[in-house]
């Protein structure tokens, strides 16, 4: 009894029912607060004692709903406004996988409510200065015995009163408690405070952080590949006073395998020799490229009678023509590589060699559609 | 019409009664003097020799994790395609070891099975000690583990933000979220336990420990209003975390298009295989805890004997979700779900398919005997049985599903290496370190929970009970 | 009280006869798609209830509840639906050959379809549902015609009976559940699979036994026959009826989310349907009233042992129940939801009907497990 003025008297009982029977009869006499301290939670004390019920549920749903709507706004925000990209084919709104997170977190929010609002704001633990603590009784309190407390509700406190009223009720143990110690160590209140200023701090550093990135970037501090210092192909750059990203080659550059053919017309191409020999390969090769892209138009013997239908306006070339017949190599090769009327040009598909190919082919359809005798022993010898 | 003369009133035939909750004359006193008195005893010699024991696999394993993270995870069997093996196996099995604790603690409470309170304290230690063992996995998994700390979505100065839509992702938000969970959990209960050490400890630097740890509790009614109040709203909470948690771990899969994986029965069947395998895991402490710390007359055969009809229970589940996962493999006519499910029962890790069904669903089946179920030998047998089968199920489900997928050129055969095992060791040496560690400082058994359900210990009725 | 009863009943003929002519008509008028998928939808609906509120007989004693022996006749009384249910089933049959592609013999060129044609066939089908039926009604004979025996015979013999039987009954539930999920309901669309569809369908059979045998309960304590049967049971009611809409969502969610996710054709097609045209509002409903508001009415403490709010939360439930069943079968018919007079007789007949098979059935005998040794320990159940 340090402070001299005593807080409170508590009495000690033997069973929860000499308790249970106690508090009626004591809290009728109107000494002060009444309060109880047992080992573990009795059925029905709450109600004897005139408890308001634990507003504990209320405030877990309401932060669970509000964890809920933070979670899922962040998830949103993020992923379809803030930083939008397509990942998996999803779109960036998409709501179903936001909900794994959305649950977590309000789970979070809801269970720390439960567990620190109980202990922190209701319970205002920790708190290590309460005389019961520091009491005789509390070793029995802690372990199986029950405390009833007649507690002093300001002036005008009867500790001789309450100690009367706790024997009559049975009371097998009598002691009175000074005021509590309201030393600032580490109570509920201060650990609220520290808690809330680091929550604060977090939230200014993020907003700081996020602003200073986005917002003013004064500061590119690790923008990694975001920003790199070279010109783009096929974008416009002040760099070079033409304005374009990428250069022109020298005049007179030639492409790798692409030397150009040195003759200005068809006609002066009749000039050009068949660099291959008509061998069964080259043969065949031709073969199959008149196959896939001649064959449409020209048909399959190279007279014009395509398998494409008439549907389609022009006509083709009727290549056993006496005009194609007496045209030099050199000619076919031009028609192949620069096109003709509506024949689009092959030279981007088909290489020169195979341009050749070709025209081995070619020619050999024309000798088979107009066989002399002298070929047919020619083949016979084969 | 059913007047109270109505009813049947004769004696309850013995078959039909449950046989009470502890053994022998259990009071509030000798309670705190049998459970709390542990801390302040010097250990046993047995718990010295199993203390070296977990310990020299704990710093192997904690070897292995520093070469891993040193060399990077190259040093593991992992290839292509087996992208994920060991980490990702151990990760799930840890996690789901973990379930049984939450799923006492909170669903069990919330059905009011009264038998849970003795087992409570433990298996809610377990969990937290199992989460932190699968914590590690993924944690080297990610090859820099110094940066993991960009798995959160905070503003930061790369400019970037996470991708929401990556399970991985959920992941993080779901493990830490269940950690964090159940420490507050398990703290919340030891609370009042703590207060009642620290109100019996001689020692004066227990003392102070316990006085900061029991935050100045003092058992008055009206703190006890709240605390129950919340313990309650937790337990719902974690009722629904603990389903949600190992449903974002089998999203990991699930969310595929791998066969094997791409499957909808993944969520709950995760689920209860993670109760299967926790459950067990407890079944295995608890018989060695209660024959060495002598709690034989608080953790009783028919404490053990529930415990048992719940793995029974999971493993029928177990069952069903095999049988549904090879029906489907046929009913979908789809000839790579086909192929993955035949590569589980006899491809070139066959013998890995078959040891899981055998341990998983044949073995459980012994439970059904009475016998079995309250016999140390058989409970032991099929809790080890189910732990490897569960720890083999993670196995198939991961490797067989990736060694062998769409493009048969990327075929490849997956090899542990020894770094693998070691770590895997590890692990387990962390968590027996833990328990064993645990079961020394703090009191093993919710004390003021079974305090509560002693004889005699509520009011008699009071109220509008009756009239 | 029983002049308001008989009329009640005849008011409920009256509703049973019309439906009845509708029903005829629709046979006749609306083409035998329609009327199939109609019959389908009351089978189902139906066989949930029934099987659903059987489980909840079997769970207590499998779990061994004392809580819930008191009201123990009333999931009892409602489990006898599975009776009318066995010829509605096997009528049902007839709708095999109209709605389910399995049993046409186009089905042979399909390559899906081919493959397991004889699962699909129309006798097989048949005699799995026969045995599904068979063994429900063996089921239903072990524990209910077990407990209404022991009013009379007060043997507690009968309680280890049913506990030994609670665990086969487990394994014969989830067969009934499963087969009748996929052969009735994913047999509908057969290139399309889902393994959790049958913890599905039992998410929303669970829910329907438990908000009838809500309602039931509610109704009996109106008329006082359940003296004893206290607000603690009802929280106990209502908290089943949260926890499994909480479940019945997860098993929903997970199911789209991961089609959704996945995005494989032969799979999202499923969804695909139910979220185009019409059927989008429909599924958006079917989320609110199946979920999102049973769930807020009855997240709090309070609203679960709130008598008012659990029975509307019951109708609530039962309604959305329907809606789901709707949702599973409907979509096959082509041209958006259907709901017209065929609709409407058939909800009439099979309402009225099973509301009068289930009101007389609580006529009968006694209204709580008399002869049950557990049923003191039960009254005396707080929470």
């Amino acid at each position: 009894m340090s402070s001299g003025k005593s807080f409170a008297v508590l009495g000690l009982f033997d069973t929860p029912d000499a308790l249970m029977g106690a508090i009626p009869q004591v809290g009728a006499k109107k000494l002060g607060a009444l309060e109880a301290y047992t080992p573990y939670p009795l059925h029905g004390i709450d109600d004897a004692l005139e408890r308001r019920r634990s507003p504990l549920g209320g405030m877990v749903l309401v932060m669970g709903i509000l964890g809920a709507i933070t979670a899922f706004g962040f998830e949103y925000w993020i992923s379809a406004i803030d930083y939008p990209i397509v990942t998996g084919g999803k779109a960036p709104s998409s709501w179903e996988a936001f909900v794994p997170i959305m649950f977590e977190v309000t789970v979070l929010f809801a269970t720390f409510t439960a567990g620190l609002g109980m202990l922190l704001l209701l319970n205002k633990l920790p708190f290590f200065g309460h005389p019961v603590l520091s009491s005789d009784a509390i070793k029995a309190i802690t372990r199986d015995r029950f405390a009833l407390a007649i507690e002093s509700e300001g002036e005008g406190f009867d500790a001789e009163a309450a100690k009367a009223a706790l024997l009559a009720a049975g009371a097998t143990q009598i002691e009175v408690l000074p005021e509590p110690d309201r030393g600032p160590f580490l109570t509920s209140d201060y650990i609220l405070r520290v808690a809330g200023g680091i929550f604060a701090a977090c939230v200014v550093a993020g907003l700081a952080m996020y602003g200073a990135v986005k917002l003013f970037p004064v500061l590119p501090p690790m923008s990694h590949m975001e920003d790199q210092p070279r010109l783009n192909a096929q974008k416009a750059d002040p760099f070079f006073k033409d304005g374009f990203g990428m250069r022109m080659p020298v005049a007179g550059t030639v492409a790798r395998g692409y030397l150009p053919l040195g003759v200005a017309s068809q006609d002066e191409a009749a000039s050009l020799v068949n660099p291959l020999p008509s061998s069964p390969q080259v043969l065949a090769a031709g073969k199959k490229i008149f196959h896939n892209r001649c064959e449409l138009c020209h048909g399959a013997l190279g007279n014009g009678v395509p398998t494409l239908t008439a549907a389609y306006g022009a006509k083709p070339a009727n290549l056993q023509a006496q005009q194609f017949r007496d045209y030099p190599d050199g000619k076919i090769f031009w028609a192949i590589t620069m096109g003709k009327n509506a024949m689009p040009s092959h030279a981007a598909d088909l290489t020169e060699t195979q341009r050749w190919e070709v025209v081995h082919y070619v020619r050999a359809l024309q000798r088979a559609q107009n066989a002399t005798d002298e070929d047919v022993k020619e083949a016979g010898t084969r | 019409m059913s007047s109270d003369a109505a009813i049947r009133t004769g004696a309850i035939p013995e078959r039909l009664l449950e046989p009470p909750l502890t053994e022998g004359v259990v009071t509030p006193g000798s309670l705190d003097d049998q459970v709390l008195a542990f801390p302040d005893r010097r250990p046993p010699k047995q718990w010295y020799i199993g203390l070296a024991i977990t310990l020299t696999a704990l710093v192997i394993g904690f070897g292995f994790i520093g070469y891993t993270i040193a060399t990077g995870i190259g040093v593991w069997g992992n290839n292509s395609p087996v992208f994920w093996a060991f980490d990702i196996i151990n990760f799930v099995f840890w996690v789901g070891i973990g379930h049984a604790g939450t799923l006492i603690s909170a669903i069990l409470f919330l059905f009011r099975k009264r038998w849970r309170n003795a087992i409570a304290r433990f298996a809610e230690a377990m969990t937290i000690f199992a989460v932190m063992c699968a914590g590690i996995f993924p944690l080297i998994h990610v090859g820099r583990p110094w940066l993991a700390f960009w798995l959160f979505p905070y503003p930061n100065q790369r400019g970037v933000w996470t991708n929401f839509r990556s399970p991985l992702l959920w992941d993080v938000f779901a493990v830490s979220t269940y950690f964090s969970v159940s420490l507050m959990f398990w703290f919340l209960g030891l609370v009042p336990d703590i207060a009642s050490m620290r109100d019996r400890t001689t020692s004066k630097v227990r003392k102070t420990i316990y006085t900061v740890l029991s935050l100045g509790w003092r058992g008055a009614a009206s703190h006890w209003q709240h605390y129950e109040k919340a313990y309650l709203l937790l337990a719902g909470l974690a009722t629904g975390l603990v389903l949600s948690v190992h449903s974002v771990v089998s999203f990991d899969f699930a969310t595929s298009v791998v066969p094997g994986w791409h499957m909808t029965i993944f969520p709950p069947y995760f689920v209860a295989g993670a109760i299967f395998a926790g459950f067990s895991m407890v079944v295995i402490v608890l018989v060695v805890v209660r024959e060495t710390m002598q709690l034989k007359n608080l953790i009783t055969i028919r404490h053990l004997d529930v415990m048992n009809k719940v793995i029974l229970g999971m493993s029928c589940l177990m069952g069903y979700s095999y049988i549904m996962e090879g029906f489907t493999a046929w009913y979908s006519m789809n000839e790579y779900l086909h192929h993955t499910f035949m590569n589980i029962i006899s491809g070139t890790y066959g013998w890995a398919g078959w040891l899981t069904i055998s341990c998983n669903i044949f073995i459980p089946q012994l439970l059904w005997f009475k016998k079995c179920r309250t016999s140390y030998f058989w409970m032991i047998f099929v809790a080890l049985a189910v732990t490897v089968g569960m720890w083999f199920e993670r196995f198939v489900i991961i490797v067989i599903s990736l060694h062998q997928d769409y493009l048969p050129s990327a075929w490849r055969i997956y090899k542990p290496t020894m770094v693998d095992f070691g770590v895997l060791l590890g692990s387990f040496g962390l968590f027996f370190t833990l328990v064993l560690l645990f079961a020394r400082v703090l009191p093993v058994i919710a004390t003021t929970e079974v305090k509560a359900i002693l004889p005699g210990a509520q009011p008699s009725h009071h109220g509008d009970d009756h009239e | 009280m029983s002049q308001q009863n008989r009329s009640t009943t005849n008011l409920l003929r009256g509703t049973l006869a019309i439906g009845a002519v509708g029903v005829v008509a629709a046979f006749l008028k609306a083409g035998p798609e329609r009327f199939w998928a109609n019959w389908l939808l009351w089978f189902v609906l139906l066989f949930t209830v029934g099987v659903g509120s059987l489980f909840i007989v079997a769970l207590e004693h499998l779990v061994n509840a004392k809580w819930s022996v008191p009201i123990r006749r009333i999931p009892e009384r409602i489990a006898t639906l599975l009776i009318p249910v066995v010829p509605i089933g096997l009528l049902a049959i007839g709708a095999l050959p109209v709605l389910f592609p399995g049993t046409r013999p186009e089905a042979l060129h399909n390559k899906i379809l081919a493959g397991k044609a004889f699962w699909l066939s129309l006798p097989f089908v048949s005699v799995r549902t026969v045995i599904v039926l068979a063994l429900l009604i063996l089921g239903l004979v072990v524990l209910v015609g077990g407990s209404l025996k022991q009013d009379q015979t007060r043997d507690p013999a009968f309680n280890i009976r049913a506990r030994k039987f609670a665990p086969a009954f487990m394994a014969i539930f989830a067969l009934a559940i499963t087969l009748v999920a996929f052969d009735w309901i994913s047999g509908l669309t057969p290139e399309w699979y889902s393994d959790i569809f049958g913890v599905y369908l039992f998410a929303g059979a669970f829910l329907g036994g438990l908000a009838a045998t809500s309602l039931a309960v509610l109704h009996l304590k109106d008329q006082d026959r359940l003296e004893g049967v206290r607000k603690d049971h009802l929280y106990n009611l209502g908290g089943f009826l949260f926890a499994f809409t909480v479940f019945w969502s997860y098993i929903g969610f997970a199911q789209y989310m991961l089609m959704w996710y996945a995005n494989l054709p032969d799979e999202v097609i499923y969804f695909q349907t139910r979220l185009t045209g019409g059927w989008h509002v429909v599924t958006v409903m079917l989320a609110f009233l199946h979920f999102v508001m049973p769930f807020f009415a009855l997240v709090t403490r309070d609203a679960k042992g709130d008598g008012s709010r659990l029975r509307r939360v019951a109708y609530l439930m039962l309604a959305a129940h329907i809606l789901d069943i709707y949702w599973l079968i409907f979509p096959i018919l082509p041209g958006g939801p259907h709901f017209s007079w065929p609709e409407a007789s058939f909800a009439l007949l099979f309402l009225s009907g099973a509301i009068l098979w289930v009101r007389g059935a609580l006529q009968k005998g006694e209204d709580m497990p008399v002869g049950d040794p557990f049923l003191k320990e039960g009254l005396e159940f707080r929470l």
